[in-house]
């Protein structure tokens, strides 16, 4: 109440906010300063790093500028899709995709027939005695037939005992010989490789051979027929 | 002919470079940048194409101040030095041999520990599925890196990956890389292809339409 008695009516200030305790400010400090330390670590350990960072190719011209010798072009040019066209594959060829397992089989840029195939399995055995090995690639590249036969006879090379655990017979034992196993037709490439049948039908489609081409029996048949010899081959 | 447009220098070397590969009974691989094709040949036949997702240079780079890229002359072949192709293989090494039995004779056989489980016949042992992901190193001293994904080019990404990088290379177990040329496809091309990257493999880059 004032002094001549009028009651004054003070403001009351505001309720003051509860200071925080002591052990929650330094929580928040230590927070901070741990995320900038985190921070900071982890920029210094990326600028270590060396990350992987793609951009478009660019190519630059590895040729002289031969821009002002149209002619010169020309001809070269024509040389070159010349040595081209030379070797070009024409007529019948047969070509082998040895991860599908898929010959294909053209006559004159027609596709005839694509048959399941086994192909090699690109294992390596080692004899034991020698160290010799033997890689069980279907060959890459070009090859040509260069003989057919019905009823073949497959001479057993020594890898054939030795991956079974044997040693290798004698050249002339008959044990060498097997009038089963290569099926009623074989196409004979280069090296010893043969397309021929097989004994076992259901690993058709699976690379399971030692470097051969196998063929089931109704597709075998097709390809002897229809393939003459000197037909190309492109195996990849 | 006069007012034919002259030929590209670059398609004409391309050209030239291919007709020198086919004089060998070979396979040979066809890489177009501008077609984004991958193409198995032989002869100047194609055997097989790829269609890919993507090229690029891909290099190890700092986070910050990154830089140019190198450029790729072509036309060129390159070489494959070393590849999956020749080093993903099993090896079978028999411990010993022994005599073939004898006709007449059967061999012993030591009875199995454990009686064979009932069932189909076993089939052959598989060839195992290569990768999709794999590098070749090429005679020009770059990778050609097969792959199904480009790395990922975002700041956030690129600061991960440098993170991760930096603390491998702070641990000592780093690796520097050369300069790789990747080529990104689906992963059943990648593998199809994989066997194709051994060492001799030439592969032709082209500049222009072929």
């Amino acid at each position: 109440m004032s002094s001549d008695g009028h009651i004054l009516l003070v403001p009351t200030p505001p309720p003051r906010p509860p200071r925080p305790s002591r052990w929650k400010i330094v929580l928040a400090i230590l927070v901070v300063v741990l995320a900038l330390l985190g921070a900071g670590s982890t920029l210094v350990v990326a600028r270590v790093g060396r990350p992987l960072d793609s951009s478009p190719l660019v190519t630059t011209a590895s040729v002289s500028d031969e821009a002002s010798e149209p002619e010169r072009l020309r001809r070269r040019a024509a040389v070159a899709a010349a040595a081209l066209d030379k070797v070009r594959p024409r007529g019948t060829i047969i070509v082998v995709d040895t991860f599908r397992n898929r010959l294909r089989l053209y006559k004159d840029g027609e596709l005839l027939r694509v048959a399941v195939c086994s192909t090699g399995t690109g294992r390596v055995l080692r004899d034991p005695r020698t160290g010799r090995q033997w890689v069980f690639d279907t060959p890459m590249g070009e090859r040509e037939i260069i003989n057919k036969r019905k009823n073949p006879v497959w001479a057993k090379p020594d890898w054939a005992f030795i991956e079974e655990g044997y040693l290798p017979p004698p050249r002339d034992s008959e044990e060498r010989f097997d009038d089963v196993s290569l099926g009623d037709y074989g196409l004979y490439m280069p090296e010893g490789y043969i397309i021929h049948g097989t004994l076992f039908k259901t690993l058709l489609g699976r690379r399971v051979t030692h470097g051969c081409v196998r063929l089931g029996d109704d597709d075998l048949e097709f390809v002897y027929k229809n393939v003459p010899i000197g037909s190309r081959v492109y195996l990849y | 002919m006069a007012g034919d447009s002259p030929p590209d220098p670059a398609r004409v070397v391309s050209l030239e470079l291919e007709a020198g590969l086919v004089k060998k009974p070979q396979v040979y691989l066809v890489l177009d940048p501008s077609r984004r094709a991958l193409e198995v040949r032989s002869r100047g036949h194609v055997l097989d194409a790829i269609t890919l997702a993507g090229i690029e240079v891909v290099t190890q780079q700092p986070l910050l101040g990154a830089g140019t890229p190198p450029a790729v002359p072509v036309p060129a072949i390159w070489i494959v030095k070393s590849g999956p192709g020749d080093a993903d293989r099993e090896i079978i090494a028999p411990d010993s041999l022994r005599p073939m039995p004898k006709e007449g004779e059967e061999e012993e056989e030591e009875p199995p520990a454990t009686p064979a489980p009932p069932g189909p016949t076993p089939t052959a042992t598989p060839v195992p599925e290569p990768p999709a992901s794999y590098r070749a190193r090429l005679d020009t001293g770059w990778d050609l890196w097969v792959c199904e994904a480009l790395p990922a080019s975002g700041f956030w990404a690129r600061l991960t990956a440098a993170v991760r990088d930096g603390w491998t290379r702070l641990r000592g177990e780093g690796e520097d890389l050369p300069p790789a040329l990747a080529l990104a496809m689906n992963s059943d091309d990648a593998k199809r292809i994989h066997h194709l990257l051994r060492v001799g493999m030439p592969i032709l880059v082209v500049a222009g339409a072929s």
